[in-house]
C-alpha cells in the first residue's frame, strides 16, 4: 500500500468491493442450499410431525 | 446512528436469507397440511397406575380402528415403559407420552420425533417413521443422575409384518 500513489489508493478505496461481494454470495448461496438440502432432502422425508 | 452502506447491504441480506426460510417453512406447511403439536391435555402423573389411559396393561402400541396406531407410553427415572416396541413403518403413529416423575424429553434418532415430557401433561405428537429398521430412543433433557442411561430400542417393521405380530398380541411386549 505504501507504493500506491494518493490517487490510486483513493480508487481502491472507492471502487465497488468485489472480492466481498464474491465472499457474500458464495457464503450466502451455500447457506441457502444446504439449508434447502437439509429441509427438502432430510427433514421433510422423515416425517413430519404434529 | 451511523450505518455503513456496505453494513446495510450485509444486514439485508441475512434478513432476506432468514425470511427466504421462514417463506419456505410456512408454503411446505401449507402445502403438506403440518401442524406444530399444540396438544395441551392434563393428568395426574402421580396417579398414572390408575388412570384407565395409562394402566400398565394400555401401555404400547395400539391400532386404531382407521388402521392408525396409538403409543402410549411412560416415562420415568431411568427408562420408558414399556421397555420393548415394535412399531409399523408408513403408518399413522400418534405418540402419548407422559411422565410419572420429573421433565423428561424423549428422541428418537434418525426421525422428527422428539418432544419434551411435561409431568402433569400428556405430550402428543403425531407422525410416520418411514425407515424400517432398530432405532434407539433417548431422554434427551437431564433428569437426574441416572439420565446418560435413560434409553431403549424401538423396531420398526412393514405394515404387513407388524400386523401379523399385532394380531399374536407380540406388538405389544408389555
Amino acid at each position: 500500500m505504501n507504493n500506491l500513489s494518493e490517487e490510486e489508493r483513493k480508487k481502491i478505496l472507492e471502487s465497488s468491493p468485489v472480492g466481498t461481494w464474491a465472499l457474500m454470495l458464495i457464503v450466502g448461496g451455500g447457506m441457502v442450499i444446504a439449508w434447502l438440502l437439509m429441509y427438502y432432502g432430510v427433514f421433510l422425508p422423515r416425517g413430519h410431525i404434529g | 446512528m451511523h450505518i455503513d452502506r456496505l453494513e446495510k447491504k450485509w444486514a439485508g441480506i441475512s434478513l432476506g436469507i432468514a425470511g427466504l426460510f421462514v417463506v419456505v417453512i410456512l408454503a411446505s406447511a401449507l402445502f403438506h397440511g403440518i401442524h406444530a403439536p399444540s396438544n395441551v391435555e392434563t393428568i395426574d402423573s402421580a396417579r398414572l397406575h390408575l388412570s384407565q389411559e395409562f394402566a400398565e396393561d394400555n401401555l404400547g402400541p395400539q391400532r386404531n380402528p382407521d388402521g392408525s396406531v396409538t403409543v402410549r407410553m411412560v416415562a420415568g427415572r431411568y427408562g420408558f415403559y414399556p421397555k420393548i416396541l415394535t412399531l409399523p413403518s408408513d403408518t399413522h403413529i400418534t405418540f402419548r407420552w407422559v411422565s410419572l416423575d420429573v421433565i423428561h424429553g424423549v428422541h428418537i434418532p434418525m426421525t422428527n420425533m422428539s418432544t419434551m415430557i411435561v409431568p402433569g401433561y400428556v405430550a402428543q405428537v403425531k407422525t410416520e417413521l418411514h425407515h424400517i429398521g432398530d432405532y434407539p430412543l433417548l431422554c434427551n433433557e437431564y433428569c437426574g443422575m441416572g439420565h446418560a442411561h435413560m434409553w431403549t430400542n424401538i423396531k420398526v417393521v412393514n405394515k404387513t409384518q407388524w400386523e401379523a405380530l399385532n394380531n399374536n398380541g407380540g406388538a405389544n411386549h408389555g
